[in-house]
């Protein structure tokens, strides 16, 4: 079946099965490879992207889901100024070890500044509670996230 | 070479960017999600490939059928141990190991055949579809069935792998010196990995060769599996380690399966075969940590001296023995924690069961020895009346010192500044007393933890690296050691660019690739940074000698004159003059100043005696001190870890930054095997393979971790005198946890995890 939906700020067609998952349709059809699978259980949050601006599990979704919708993957936040912050606060900060939770991690963190720009700790620490990181032992990724918030430029 | 020389040798006064916080280079990618890891390399259309594989614990294969099988729409080739051409052998440390199992099934995931297929549906569809007749074996599931006199064999040669022992002093004279006595015994469970990306290989064939691109722990021992399951030569196999999604050992052991599975397949079928794992699998069936009972006897007298210990260590091995040996003997050999105690005497022996086998895991041994020698100090402090910190202190080992197996530490000991570093950052002599507020009690608990960096006894330890200064001024480097998310090989780049004065961004790290980088043997053992970086220096200080001469020519002054820094070659006596890296080496490929270098060390000697197991176990040793605060709600029996402070003598931290998150994720990954993640087995299946039933430490469970204290006390034969950090960071944890649970509650748990149901059962029947 042929499903429309955005990606990344452009409009795209792509043939596939009413079975496939979102994830899987991201990978391996749109090349969208920051997209990571890690349990494809909705558990781990490496597959998180935006749907409609809302951070979901890739994994969760069916691709027929996505018809008519927005997805954003951290490809299309490459120049987006909160993911700069928030990119340069993981680097300095320490945030990133294997980088494998870390895409998912970084949209999780996105969703979240972009909602409230000036969260406390714990809501940080809710903010990213989907996402696993068996590296880091968060510390430095809570971190992170504080810096970016007060790196984020007063309206 | 003596590291706590560099500085003269290198003629500054300090470093440049040892020691600094430095963005590790590998991050951009990362944080872009341009970072590749092993299926992202997997062009579409690729064949897939799964494992089928037992689905009983024991018992001989009597046939296989594959025709049904084979018949499924996309199916292209099924394989099985009657197609192997080399050996069917995959065993670490014994030969217990079959490539395809063909004659028996040890447990119930065993491989039994390889299914290459165009897409999932027909991978599954053709599972179903092959019949293996079994004659069903009782199955051995714990390690009393397996000692029992009249147990079913897993292995030919009976149910105890291996065992070892130490016999030092004399054990029973020291007890009979002993004021006190305690006496328990500690289980310490399996627990997975979980690293966030699952087990893969993609594999590319050729005629007479077969490239890997895998996510291991050692491209070396990866590339002589595949060869030896090929029946090929080492040049034949050609293993690059894309970027990997965590590791924490587990990828040591399950990388050559991996690669040798997709290899083979490939080779085979004669086109490219993908291999990734569901996290099904990678929970079903990678190694686990090795459950390990451990009982334990230690005396001490009034004035607060250990005066003998007796350990008797049960190691489940599992269907294989794998690593058990080397963890078995891990555990014996730190037995005594890191205290000088005389009289020692201790015996191990791991045993077979029909599990899903044990293997390398962060800790490797340690943190079930020092959960049981740890937990006995504090009983002891308790029942000596003394302080646990104080008591402590007066065991700990200092220089001159000598181990569990006599080994003197004549430099680099800091457990006794890490000790009292967070006994007052803690505030330890306040907090003596438990607090209660409403249904939650607070209490303080203190471990200690030691562990010898890299390879023990004698076996041969070198590593290797590479440098070539290309003729624009860029420098690439190779390393053996992988980038598992710890950070070694950038680790590296810093020692390289300390030495020849460049920026580390300068320095491009390649993947490692076994056609083109050099044997550094693996990434475990804490041994990247310590092993690994030596090898870079000693390149980096021969090419630094290149050019300095060729330098010193084009500058006409005397090389001893010449310094390297900020990407430039200049006369320190008037620096001024000089001539920048760039132009340096063009003029070194014009000159004739060789521009291509490589570092190979190989570690001091040890030697040790198999019928004591007395003598020099371990190059060196890293020391940790942890205390952590702990809240149990006892109306839930719930307990969390509030705050921690870690403190830990690693050498020299090339980058303090990267020590702390080396800690801070050991903290985490250590409370998750204290109070929460347990393999749930049903008749010898795992249950509960995945994130939501197998739970690990979230964000909500953090705890405020104190600012990490690094003690250095350099060790002198290595890398600007670093010692490893990964492991000795988690072993600490777990000892700490559970000295505060008891310290909150006054009920010891000898058993792991420790659960909010058995914490409530445990205050119910006390009265709470």
């Amino acid at each position: 079946m042929r499903v429309n939906f955005g990606l990344n700020g452009a409009p795209v067609t792509v043939d596939a099965e009413p079975y496939t998952s979102l994830v899987d349709m991201l990978r391996d059809e749109l090349d969208a490879k920051s997209v990571k699978k890690g349990c494809e259980q909705g558990e781990c949050g490496a597959c998180t992207v935006l749907l409609d601006g809302s951070p979901v599990a890739s994994c969760l979704v069916l691709a027929p889901q996505v018809e008519g919708r927005y997805v954003t993957t951290l490809e299309g936040l490459e120049k987006n100024s909160l993911m700069i912050d928030l990119r340069e606060a993981f680097m300095e900060n320490g945030a990133v070890q294997c980088g494998f939770c870390t895409p998912g991690m970084l949209i999780s963190a996105y969703a979240l500044l972009r909602d409230n720009p000036h969260p406390t700790e714990r809501e940080v620490k809710r903010g990213i509670e989907g996402n696993i990181c068996r590296c880091t032992g968060f510390t430095k990724i809570l971190e992170a996230i504080l810096d970016a918030a007060e790196r984020i430029a007063p309206e | 070479m003596e590291y706590d020389k560099i500085l003269e040798m290198l003629g500054r006064k300090e470093f440049l960017v040892v020691g600094k916080n430095v963005t590790r280079s590998d991050a951009l990618d990362k944080v872009l999600g341009k970072a590749r890891y092993t299926a992202d390399y997997v062009p579409r259309g690729t064949t897939l490939l799964k494992v089928y594989r037992s689905s009983i614990p024991h018992g001989i294969i009597k046939r296989i059928e594959l025709d049904e099988a084979l018949r499924v729409p996309g199916v292209e080739g099924i394989y099985t141990g009657a197609d192997v051409t080399g050996s069917n052998q995959i065993g670490y440390a014994l030969p217990d190991q079959p490539f395809l199992n063909d004659v028996k099934v040890h447990y119930a995931g065993d491989p039994v055949a390889l299914i290459c297929a165009r897409d999932e549906y027909a991978l599954e569809a053709a599972s179903e579809k092959i019949h293996v007749e079994y004659e069903e074996l009782p199955p051995v599931l714990d390690v009393d069935a397996s000692l029992a006199e009249d147990a079913p064999l897993v292995h030919d040669g009976g149910n105890v792998a291996v065992t070892t022992r130490i016999r030092k002093g004399d054990a029973e004279k020291g007890f009979r010196e002993a004021d006190v006595e305690v006496s328990d015994t500690y289980w310490s469970p399996y627990q997975e990995h979980m690293y966030l990306e699952t087990e893969a290989a993609y594999a590319v064939p050729e005629r007479d060769k077969v490239t890997v691109i895998c996510n291991g722990q050692s491209p070396f021992l990866i590339r002589e599996k595949v060869a030896h399951i090929m029946g090929w030569d080492l040049n034949q196999v050609r293993i690059i380690q894309a970027l990997t999604g965590g590791g924490f050992g587990g990828k040591d052991d399950q990388g050559p399966l991996v690669a040798a599975y997709a290899a083979f397949a490939a080779h085979k079928l004669g086109r490219p075969v993908a291999h990734v794992w569901s996290r099904d699998e990678s929970v079903k069936f990678s190694n686990k940590r090795f459950p390990a009972r451990i009982r334990y006897r230690s005396g001490a007298n009034s004035e607060g001296r250990v005066t003998s210990i007796e350990v008797d260590i049960t190691l489940e091995c599992g269907a294989y023995a794998n690593r058990s040996p080397f963890w078995l003997w891990r555990q014996t050999a730190h037995a005594a924690g890191p205290y000088e105690v005389h009289n020692c005497s201790i015996d191990g022996r791991a045993v077979y069961t029909t599990k899903v086998y044990g293997g390398s895991f962060r800790g490797f041994g340690d943190m079930a020895l020092h959960f049981a020698a740890e937990s006995q100090m504090d009983k002891l402090s308790y029942k000596l009346g003394m302080d646990p910190i104080d008591f402590r202190l007066r065991n700990v080992l200092v220089e001159g010192g000598r181990t569990t197996c006599d080994q003197v530490l004549d430099h680099s000991v800091g457990i006794k500044e890490c000790l009292e570093a967070v006994r007052d950052a803690s505030d330890w002599a306040s907090h003596r007393e438990p607090v209660r507020d409403g249904s939650k009690v607070r209490g303080y608990g203190v471990g200690l933890a030691y562990h010898g960096i890299s390879t023990s006894r004698s076996t041969p330890d070198w590593s290797a690296a590479s440098l070539i200064m290309n003729p624009d001024g860029s420098v690439t480097y190779r390393t053996g050691i992988v980038e598992i998310g710890q950070g070694s090989p950038f680790g590296h780049a810093k020692i390289v660019a300390e030495i020849i004065g460049v920026d580390p961004a300068a320095i491009r790290i390649e993947l490692p690739d076994t056609d083109s980088t050099l044997d550094a043997k693996p990434t475990h053992g804490s041994r990247g940074l310590m092993l690994g970086g030596t090898a870079a220096a000693k390149a980096a200080l021969k090419l630094r000698e290149s050019m300095v001469a060729c330098a010193a020519e084009l500058l006409e002054v005397p090389s001893g004159r010449i310094d390297l820094a900020e990407g430039r070659a200049f006369d320190r006596e008037n620096p001024g003059t000089g001539i920048s890296v760039r132009e340096l080496a063009e003029e070194m490929y014009v000159r004739g100043y060789d521009p291509a270098v490589h570092g190979f060390f190989k570690a001091p000697e040890r030697f040790f005696d198999p019928e004591t197991g007395l003598g020099v176990n371990y190059s060196v040793y890293t020391f940790a001190a942890t205390v952590a605060e702990v809240e149990v709600d006892t109306e839930t029996g719930e307990a969390a870890v509030l705050r921690v402070w870690p403190a830990m003598d690693c050498g020299k931290a090339i980058d303090p930054l990267m020590v702390e998150g080396q800690i801070e994720g050991a903290v985490s990954q250590g409370m998750g095997l204290v109070l929460m993640e347990n393999i749930e087995l049903k008749a010898g299946h795992v249950i509960n393979p995945g994130f939501k039933d197998y739970v690990v430490p979230s964000s909500m469970d953090t705890p405020q971790i104190e600012p990490v204290i690094i003690v250095e006390k350099p060790y002198r034969y290595g890398a600007f005198g670093a010692k490893g950090v990964g492991e000795p960071a988690i072993i600490s944890v777990v000892p700490t946890i559970t000295n505060a649970i008891h310290h909150a509650t006054g009920i010891r748990f000898n058993e792991l995890p420790i659960r909010p149901w058995t914490i409530h059962k445990a205050l119910k029947e006390a009265g709470n």
